[in-house]
Parts: C-alpha cells; sequence; structure tokens
C-alpha cells in the first residue's frame, strides 16, 4: 500500500491550482469558488478523519448509532432546502431517509452480511445516506415543479372524481424514477465507464480487486435499495402535504 | 337574496351565506361574499359579471374543488361535507373554461372515470360522443389533434360519462367562435331539457344568458347583486352596475 501522508495531500493541491489557473485562463469566473472549495473540502474531510478515529477507538454501538443519527439529521435538512415549497420537508426527508437506511442497513446486519462496528456501519451509512438525500431532495422537487405546472391535469382528474392519490399518480411515478435514474443509471454501467468509490478506495487500500467487487455489488444494492425505498417514500410524504384531506390541491 | 328556478323541481343545491377568503400580498380578501341561493332540480341557471367578480370561485365551492371559509352549501339538503368527495364530484360534475384532455385517444378520455370493461368500447364511446354532436368515428382520434370546440365537446362529453345530477360549466364558450359557440349553447339546451340536467354556467357574455333563458345570477366584487329571469334583467336591471353590464360598459 502507498504511505499517505500530508506531502502527498500537498503534492495534489498542485493539481487544484492547476484548476485555478485553468479557469482563469478561459475566463470562467471559477477561481474564488475552487479556492473555498480547496480550503473547506480539506478542512471538513480532516475533521472528519479525526472525529471517525475517534469514534472507531471509542467500540461502542451507541456512538455509532450516534453517528448515523447525526448524517440522517443533516441529510434530511440539505434535502428540505431543495424542497422548500413542501411544509416540514426536513421532517419528510428525516422519514423517509431514516427508513431507507434502516431497512438496507438493518438487513445487512440482520443476515451478518456486516457487523456492529463503526468502521463498516458509518461508512455504508454515509453511501446509503448520502445517495437516500439525493434522492428524496430530487424526489420532493420533481414533484413539486410537476404538480405546479400540471395543475389543469391534476385538477381535472380531481373535478371527475378521482381521489388525490389518483389524481397525482402520473407525477408521483415522474418523480420517484427521476430520483432512481442516477442509481439505475450507476448500475448499468458500472465497471465499465467507471469504477465505483467503494472498490477504487480498496484497491488502493491494498484489497484484491475481486474481494473489493463483491464488496461495491453489496454497497450498489444496498444503495439502490435504500434510494428506492426513500424516494418512494419522500413521494408519498410530500405528495400529500399538497392536498387536502378533502382531496383539494393545496399548492 | 332569493327566486324560483325556471322550472321550479325542487332544490338540489342549495347555498347559505357562502364565503371564501383568501390570502393576498396585501391582507385577506373575501372573494365570495354571503351568498345564498337555491338551485332547483332540472334548472338551468347563468351566472354572470364582470371579470373577477368571483363567478368561477363559486362554482368550485359547489363541488369542493376548493374549501369556503364560511356558510354552508346543501346538495340534496345535506351538507356537502357529509358526502364523501370523490363521489360528491362525480354527481356535481365541473367543466373548466379551458378543457384538459389527457394524453391519449378520445375514447380514453372518455373512459376516464368508467370502467370501460363493462362496456363493450365503440357503443360507450358513440354513446357519449353523439350527446354532444360528434360524430363516433372521433373516439380513435388523439385527443391532442382535436380543435378547441372539438376538446370543449369532449370535456363535455367526458362529464356526462359520470352521470352527473348537476353540472357546472365555467365559461365553455369563451374560446370559441360565435358559430361554435351557438352549437355549445345548443348542446347545453338539450343537455337540460331532455336529460334533466340541473346546469349552472358561468358567462361574462350576457347575451349568452338570454340565449339560454334561464335565471341569471348577477355578481360582482364576490357579492350576488341580483338575480331573476335573464329577460327580465334584461328589460327591467334592479341594479346600476347590473344595467351597466348588460350594456357592456363593465368587463
Amino acid at each position: 500500500m502507498i504511505d499517505i501522508g500530508y506531502t502527498q495531500v500537498a503534492v495534489a493541491v498542485t493539481l487544484m491550482v492547476l484548476a485555478i489557473v485553468l479557469s482563469r485562463w478561459q475566463r470562467l469566473g471559477t477561481e474564488k469558488e475552487l479556492a473555498i472549495g480547496i480550503f473547506l473540502s480539506f478542512i471538513q474531510l480532516v475533521a472528519v478523519g479525526y472525529v471517525l478515529e475517534f469514534i472507531f477507538g471509542l467500540e461502542s454501538v451507541p456512538a455509532v448509532l450516534a453517528a448515523v443519527t447525526v448524517m440522517i439529521i443533516v441529510a434530511s435538512f440539505t434535502a428540505a432546502r431543495r424542497a422548500v415549497h413542501i411544509p416540514r420537508a426536513w421532517l419528510w426527508s428525516f422519514l423517509s431517509i431514516l427508513t431507507g437506511s434502516v431497512v438496507t442497513l438493518g438487513l445487512m446486519l440482520a443476515v451478518a452480511v456486516i457487523t456492529m462496528k463503526a468502521q463498516y456501519v458509518i461508512p455504508l451509512a454515509g453511501m446509503t445516506i448520502g445517495n437516500s438525500m439525493n434522492c428524496g431532495a430530487l424526489v420532493m422537487e420533481r414533484l413539486h415543479s410537476d404538480i405546479t405546472s400540471n395543475r389543469p391535469a391534476v385538477e381535472t382528474a380531481l373535478a371527475l372524481g378521482k381521489n388525490w392519490r389518483e389524481a397525482s399518480h402520473p407525477f408521483f411515478v415522474k418523480a420517484v424514477k427521476a430520483g432512481m435514474m442516477q442509481m439505475l443509471n450507476f448500475l448499468k454501467v458500472v465497471g465499465i465507464v467507471q469504477l465505483p468509490g467503494a472498490m477504487t478506495g480498496m484497491i488502493l487500500a491494498g484489497a484484491s480487486p475481486l474481494k473489493a467487487v463483491l464488496i461495491q455489488v453489496i454497497v450498489g444494492y444496498m444503495i439502490t435499495a435504500a434510494v428506492t425505498v426513500t424516494g418512494i417514500m419522500a413521494a408519498h410524504l410530500a405528495i400529500r402535504r399538497m392536498f387536502s384531506p378533502a382531496d383539494q390541491l393545496t399548492i | 337574496m332569493e327566486t324560483s328556478a325556471a322550472r321550479s323541481d325542487g332544490t338540489v343545491l342549495s347555498a347559505d351565506n357562502l364565503t371564501r377568503t383568501v390570502a393576498t400580498a396585501s391582507g385577506d380578501k373575501r372573494i365570495i361574499d354571503s351568498f345564498s341561493f337555491r338551485f332547483d332540480h332540472r334548472g338551468l341557471y347563468t351566472i354572470v359579471g364582470p371579470s373577477g367578480s368571483g363567478k368561477t370561485s363559486l362554482l368550485r365551492l359547489f363541488n369542493r374543488l376548493d374549501e369556503k371559509s364560511g356558510g354552508e352549501v346543501r346538495f340534496h339538503d345535506r351538507p356537502i361535507e357529509q358526502y364523501p368527495v370523490t363521489h360528491l364530484r362525480r354527481k356535481i360534475a365541473l367543466v373548466f373554461q379551458v378543457p384538459y384532455l389527457f394524453p391519449g385517444t378520445v375514447a380514453e378520455n372518455l373512459a376516464y372515470c368508467c370502467p370501460v370493461k363493462t362496456n363493450p368500447e365503440e357503443a360507450f364511446s358513440s354513446r357519449y360522443l353523439h350527446l354532444v354532436g360528434l360524430e363516433p368515428g372521433l373516439a380513435g382520434r388523439d385527443a391532442a389533434t382535436l380543435s378547441v370546440g372539438q376538446q370543449q365537446r369532449v370535456a363535455l362529453a367526458r362529464a356526462l360519462v359520470l352521470e352527473p345530477e348537476i353540472l357546472l360549466l365555467d365559461e365553455p364558450t369563451s374560446a370559441l367562435d360565435p358559430g361554435a359557440a351557438k352549437t355549445i349553447e345548443d348542446l347545453i339546451l338539450k343537455l337540460n331539457r331532455s336529460l334533466g340536467l340541473t346546469i349552472i354556467m358561468v358567462t361574462h357574455n350576457f347575451s349568452q344568458a338570454l340565449a339560454l333563458d334561464g335565471v341569471s345570477l348577477v355578481m360582482v366584487g364576490g357579492v350576488m347583486i341580483e338575480t331573476g329571469r335573464s329577460r327580465e334583467l334584461m328589460a327591467r336591471p334592479g341594479h346600476d352596475t347590473t344595467r351597466r353590464f348588460i350594456a357592456g360598459d363593465l368587463r
């Protein structure tokens, strides 16, 4: 395995300097954002490194659960920022991401694919929660914009005696598909166009490619299941907020 | 302020002190103010008034597409809230000013609310197309290729599939040329007289109310200022605003 230290990181920074130079040369106007990005990503990742070292060192199940809970809460608020038009979007994001994560991680733990150790649960939870967050945000945002821009279609269905669920079903389907699309595309090209993060990380850390592939398969399926559960649940929870109990469109 | 309908046959729908208030940037605004009226079974009513007088808002309260802020609406002498809303909307069908036809054929639009499996599809479509004066051959046409007049008729036919007792029509001829408008007016008279449907139609065109020869309700600023047989209102308007509206000074 390659020995990684701050010297190697400093060398990597030269690549970011190259990006800044290119941005300035081509007048992209992204130099400031790149510089901030370099600084923030370094600070955040190093801080996370220390936090993980600390949690791994504790070897405590409550500490692992607390860390996962914090990750889900942060992800919920991040997703809700993109769904500003939906009342209490953070709550629907939280419930959807929590369910998606608990179902998938819980199953993996229950059948002993992984054990309740920080080094397994936290990285897997991070990938699951991160992808679920993106899916949940996209689904809620898409639902709101589609239903708002297709008000005549929804109200026509309601006026013809359909209930809120039937009237919004076409937009529910579109939104969930849109939320899952990134993951579905990833599954189709994985290993051919790109080597995913978990697998690349393991190979870089010295694991055999075959073992890394098996882990990646598990991770990929876990994320897909979590994204599906989160997307469907976020859509159901968000769509209900757009209708009154008397099946009236309220947005 | 109440009046007997053209053909008194018992009250089918009544409103008592009906009010709707909506929040606007400049504070709460009462868009329907203390509306009271009794609509008789098999009656033909036109709600007339200048733009922004609350005509469409009133229709939307009758089938609960919007929620009232105060007062009461009764259907067959029962508050409309006591009916399952999907059932209520089938009994009090609304056809919008700009009809929305779902993607697909005319036949598919007609079958939208009806389990066509129990009907021979062709006979089913023909029956309703015939009712609104369209050729049965139109059933297989893509709904998007129809003219505005044809779309309005298909929307009417689709509402008739629900077998409603009351038909709410929101300016059904506003986008049509005079010739096409006349055929829709004839159709409305036929539906009222032959099928015995109670019809409540919104129009900003008083000459249309005259052509239909029913009872007119004059709305201004959310308030019903006057009501009576259209011809009587034309001959002896009891309110200066009604006179100005009939004369075309108010739009």
